[in-house]
């Protein structure tokens, strides 16, 4: 077989689903699109996984929520916080597999989906994820795995989801640090790094280089001398 | 009352520290009481049995208590419990209360529980283990004695096994027994609390303290170091749609838009002020502390489940994480802001309560007089000579944690260590010792802003609600530090505080009459009802809430959220049907729950009154604050003023008699009580002779 990225890449737009080429080549439709976490703007404050859960199953759990946002409230930034969303990889190896199809790529919008009702709870999907921790899980409620779906199936959100909608993650998020984008990302076998913080994220006082390590006062300069003096008030 | 259809675990858990044995019963004769505070008020009520003990007693209770609302994405309420019982910091020592956010309160819902109840005491260390509902009494021998961080670290790494941050963590021997990427909450104490400093906190996640209560060292007496909370339990919500509908609706209408914000700070290279404080306003992210000059340090926003305003700090260093308000500005002088964020990260560590600053102004005052020092009238070895450096403040905060040299007077409190040195009666009536009421560092100036002083001074504590302080005080106060013209006239100010909370335009004015008037009266009671049902009853984050006014409208339309929001996010997480007007009503019976309590512990109305300096210095800088004089509107200084004894006097007998308390005493009437169907309370202050006059 090809190698994942690259040949989703090559047929990005090209209105097929999947199918096998000459000498065994599988190959499949791009998502619709994709969830970009800016991993050095996220202030780690969980509300993607509960409206996640929440929009999915209609009551809050964080391990059911198929984005997991992992903190070591003790840790340094930027890798106290870590972002852990399915990719909609060009090359599913959770849809590769599944015995069963059950894991799928839906025809309409090319977003990698579960058919629960086909699932066997074999968990292969969950071991075929390239990422680790798997971004496939095992809900343990309902029996069953799942994975992001773009919100393409939200029975407790009252807005559209999927592709052409919105989804819950990034209606909720206060940062703005997830993204949706219909344009494949550059990535590698890591996954993609993005940066969604512009000059205003400088202007509160946060680094908005690539890497988080640029301090604010160098983007936008203050005066050192203003700081607060003795005595004034806390909040 | 009818069943609530969401948000409550249905479990409470009861600890018994004395023979390490625990019962689980059901949370739903206590749900009428909402959560939190009213919830942890009735559990004190039925598990404390005799309430005159002092906090060291074995027989003290302490409660941990959740909200319907909490672990679920109402706006800036998911995080807060409230956590009560006698504490050991007010002076007097009763019945108390303190708030702590971080990820405490979803992980002991997903625990299985509402809330839980420590009582007695164990003869050695122990920490407990709390996993979806099952409960497990640990050893804490090799963990008593370590920081907060490092027992943490310890805990979370016995139970995960020192897996990989991220793993998925199995919960039982089965894959139905549910999975978690996350850390285990654990909620512990530092060397502080363990030494009984009074100043000792509770901990949890990097600076999350609940520490205004002195029920830190209350779990040192009980030899109680940790309790973890773990669990894949799923929160139930009564209506998904619904809240996920108000949570972007909020998002739209009331966050700080981050890429584009509707209101922006001036641009801190043309200001004379570094203007993040322009947060207290827009609630911008990483706005609540460390703001002031840590500009050139590499960090991101951080904030507790489900927040809106994301308003704390993690570092590259990690070592001051979550660090805001008054603890990263413990030692606001340091010489370096490095070593200013290390005070607040070793506060955090030992477990000493950061808001206390206050203290250390007023012994560094003590030592440039020549009272504190070396050989001096205070001896003590502490090297003030090296005030600002690090090793001051290590050794300044090490003495108290550990209890060493002046640090054993230190650590029972500024109140009491004053009146051992004898200089209280001096002091308080001078005001280099402005501690207005219970032991608590005068906040808020108490002779000009009353509804933070008198609502303090009626209760136990430092209030610390800023929602009617955010817009009276902060809006003029930044807006002058900036040097910019007000971002709104005092005039629109009060008409949509007036607007947002019921109450009349003149409760917002402090004029020198403002202050005494029947509608501030009603405005101080419309804080302490709003504030003890939807802060520490719902769980709502002061930081936030309320929200009575808003700077991050597109189109500058000021109409907070409040009071739109709150009813409909409690029955969206409930099912349950709740006016504004209802739910204020719930705050005054909690109110008056605790009010009985205090007079049982032996409150009096004589009590109720500030330090001297609060009636005979006048204030001598500007504080701002909006005032109505000759028909206008203003905001003023209000320079040279001070709280006449007179009309404070009137103030209580008139607010008794407004809350349904008896007008000379203060404590709450039988008819009162029984209104509230609290006739056990009214029974409990007749036996204790209270009525005697009724």
């Amino acid at each position: 077989m090809l190698g994942g990225v690259g040949i989703g890449a090559l047929l990005a737009g090209s209105g097929t689903a999947a199918w096998f080429m000459g000498n065994g080549v599988y190959a499949v439709e791009t998502s619709g699109g994709y969830l970009l976490v800016d991993t050095k703007k996220c202030a780690g404050c969980e509300t993607c996984m509960m409206a996640c859960s929440l929009a999915h199953h209609g009551h809050v759990n964080r391990s059911l929520s198929r984005i997991q946002i992992k903190k070591n409230p003790l840790g340094c930034f930027p890798n106290e916080i870590g972002q852990m969303q399915c990719r909609q990889c060009a090359d599913p190896g959770c849809v590769k597999a599944c015995p069963t199809g059950a894991m799928h790529v839906d025809p309409d919008t090319g977003v990698r989906m579960v058919d629960e009702r086909m699932c066997i709870g074999c968990e292969s999907c969950v071991a075929g994820c390239l990422f680790t921790p798997s971004r496939v899980q095992w809900n343990f409620e309902e029996r069953h795995v799942q994975k992001c779906d773009l919100c393409t199936n939200t029975p407790y959100m009252t807005e559209e989801g999927g592709p052409g909608g919105c989804q819950a993650c990034v209606s909720v998020c206060p940062v703005s640090a997830i993204k949706f984008t219909t344009e494949l990302p550059e990535q590698d076998d890591s996954g993609y790094e993005v940066n969604l913080r512009n000059e205003h994220w400088a202007i509160i006082g946060f680094p908005v280089d690539d890497e988080g390590a640029v301090p604010s006062d160098v983007s936008v300069p203050v005066d050192p001398s203003n700081i607060a003096k003795e005595g004034e008030e806390a909040w | 009352m009818a069943k609530a259809m969401g948000g409550y675990m249905g479990k409470i858990l009861i600890l018994n520290l004395t023979d390490k044995s625990y019962e689980i019963i059901d949370s739903e004769p206590y749900q009428k009481y909402g959560g939190g505070h009213g919830m942890g008020t009735a559990l004190f009520w039925d598990y404390c049995k005799d309430k005159t003990i002092g906090p060291f007693d074995p027989g003290n209770v302490v409660t941990i208590s959740s909200s319907p609302l909490s672990g679920t994405p109402v706006p800036a309420g998911a995080a807060r419990v409230e956590i009560q019982g006698i504490g050991s910091f007010a002076d007097p020592e009763w019945f108390t209360r303190s708030n702590i956010g971080g990820r405490i309160a979803e992980s002991m819902k997903t625990a299985g529980f509402d809330a839980t109840v420590i009582t007695g005491a164990s003869s050695d260390p122990v920490w407990v283990e709390v996993q979806n509902e099952e409960v497990v009494f640990h050893d804490a021998s090799d963990i008593w004695g370590k920081w907060t961080d490092d027992t943490q670290e310890t805990i979370w790494n016995l139970i995960l096994d020192n897996a990989e941050d991220g793993s998925w963590h199995d919960m039982g021997s089965t894959r139905d027994s549910g999975r978690s990427t996350q850390k285990p909450a654990v909620i512990c104490i530092g060397p502080a609390s363990e030494n009984l400093a009074r100043s000792g906190t509770i901990t949890t996640d990097g600076a999350h303290q609940a520490g205004q209560s002195g029920l830190g060292a209350v779990w040192g007496s009980k030899k109680l170091k940790a309790i973890s909370f773990f669990g894949t339990k799923s929160i139930p919500v009564a209506d998904p749609a619904a809240l996920l509908e108000l949570r972007m609706e909020y998002q739209k209408r009331f966050v700080y838009k981050v890429d584009n914000p509707s209101y922006e700070q001036p641009d801190p290279g043309a200001t004379t002020y570094d203007a993040r404080i322009f947060g207290t306003l827009t609630r911008q992210p990483g706005s609540g502390g460390a703001h002031w000059t840590s500009r050139d340090l590499l960090a991101r926003p951080y904030g507790c489940p489900g927040c809106t305003r994301n308003c704390r700090h993690n570092f590259d260093d990690g070592f001051a994480n979550g660090t805001m308000c008054a603890a990263s500005m413990y030692y606001l002088t340091a010489d370096k802001k490095e070593d200013m964020l290390y005070a607040a990260g070793l506060l955090n560590k030992l477990g000493i309560n950061g808001f206390d600053r206050g203290f250390l102004d007023y012994l560094r005052a003590l030592y440039k007089m020549g009272i504190l020092g070396k050989g001096k009238e205070i001896d003590t070895d502490l090297p003030f000579d090296k005030y600002g450096s690090r090793e001051f403040i290590e050794e300044f905060l090490y003495s108290i944690a550990y209890r060493k040299g002046l640090g054993d007077t230190m650590a029972e409190g500024p109140a009491r260590a004053v009146k051992t040195w004898g200089r209280w009666d001096e002091d308080t009536k001078s005001g280099l010792f402005p501690y207005p009421q219970w032991n608590y560092y005068q906040h808020y100036d108490p002779r000009l802003e009353v509804e933070w002083s008198y609502g303090s001074v009626f209760t136990d504590r430092d209030i610390n609600e800023h929602g009617i302080n955010a817009h009276v005080h902060w809006l003029p106060t930044i807006c002058n530090l900036s040097k910019i013209d007000y971002l709104l006239p005092a005039k629109d100010v009060v008409e949509r505080l007036a607007k947002s909370t019921g109450l009349d335009v003149m409760g917002f004015n402090y004029s020198n009459e403002g202050i005494y008037s029947d509608e501030k009266l009603e405005t101080v009671a419309w804080m302490r009802h709003y504030g003890r049902f939807w802060l520490s009853s719902m769980g709502l984050c002061d930081s936030v809430w309320p929200t009575l006014l808003n700077y991050n409208d597109p189109d500058w339309d000021t109409t907070g959220a409040t009071p739109d929001f709150e009813p409909r996010m409690y029955k969206a997480v409930t099912g349950l049907d709740l006016s504004f007007e209802e739910s204020l009503e719930i705050g005054r019976k909690i109110f008056m729950m605790d009010r009985t309590i205090w007079y049982l512990q032996g409150r009096t109305r004589e009590m109720e009154t500030f330090a001297d300096y609060v009636f005979e210095v006048p204030t001598s800088t500007d504080y701002w604050l909006t005032v109505y004089e000759d028909g206008e509107w203003k905001f003023d200084g209000c320079k040279g003023r001070t709280l006449d004894r007179k009309k404070f006097e009137d103030v209580k007998t008139r607010f008794y008699k407004l809350e349904g308390w008896d007008e000379e005493g203060g404590w709450p009437t039988r008819k009162s009580l029984e209104s509230f169907d609290l006739a056990d309370y009214a029974n409990a202050l007749e036996e204790a002779g209270i009525y005697k006059g009724e």
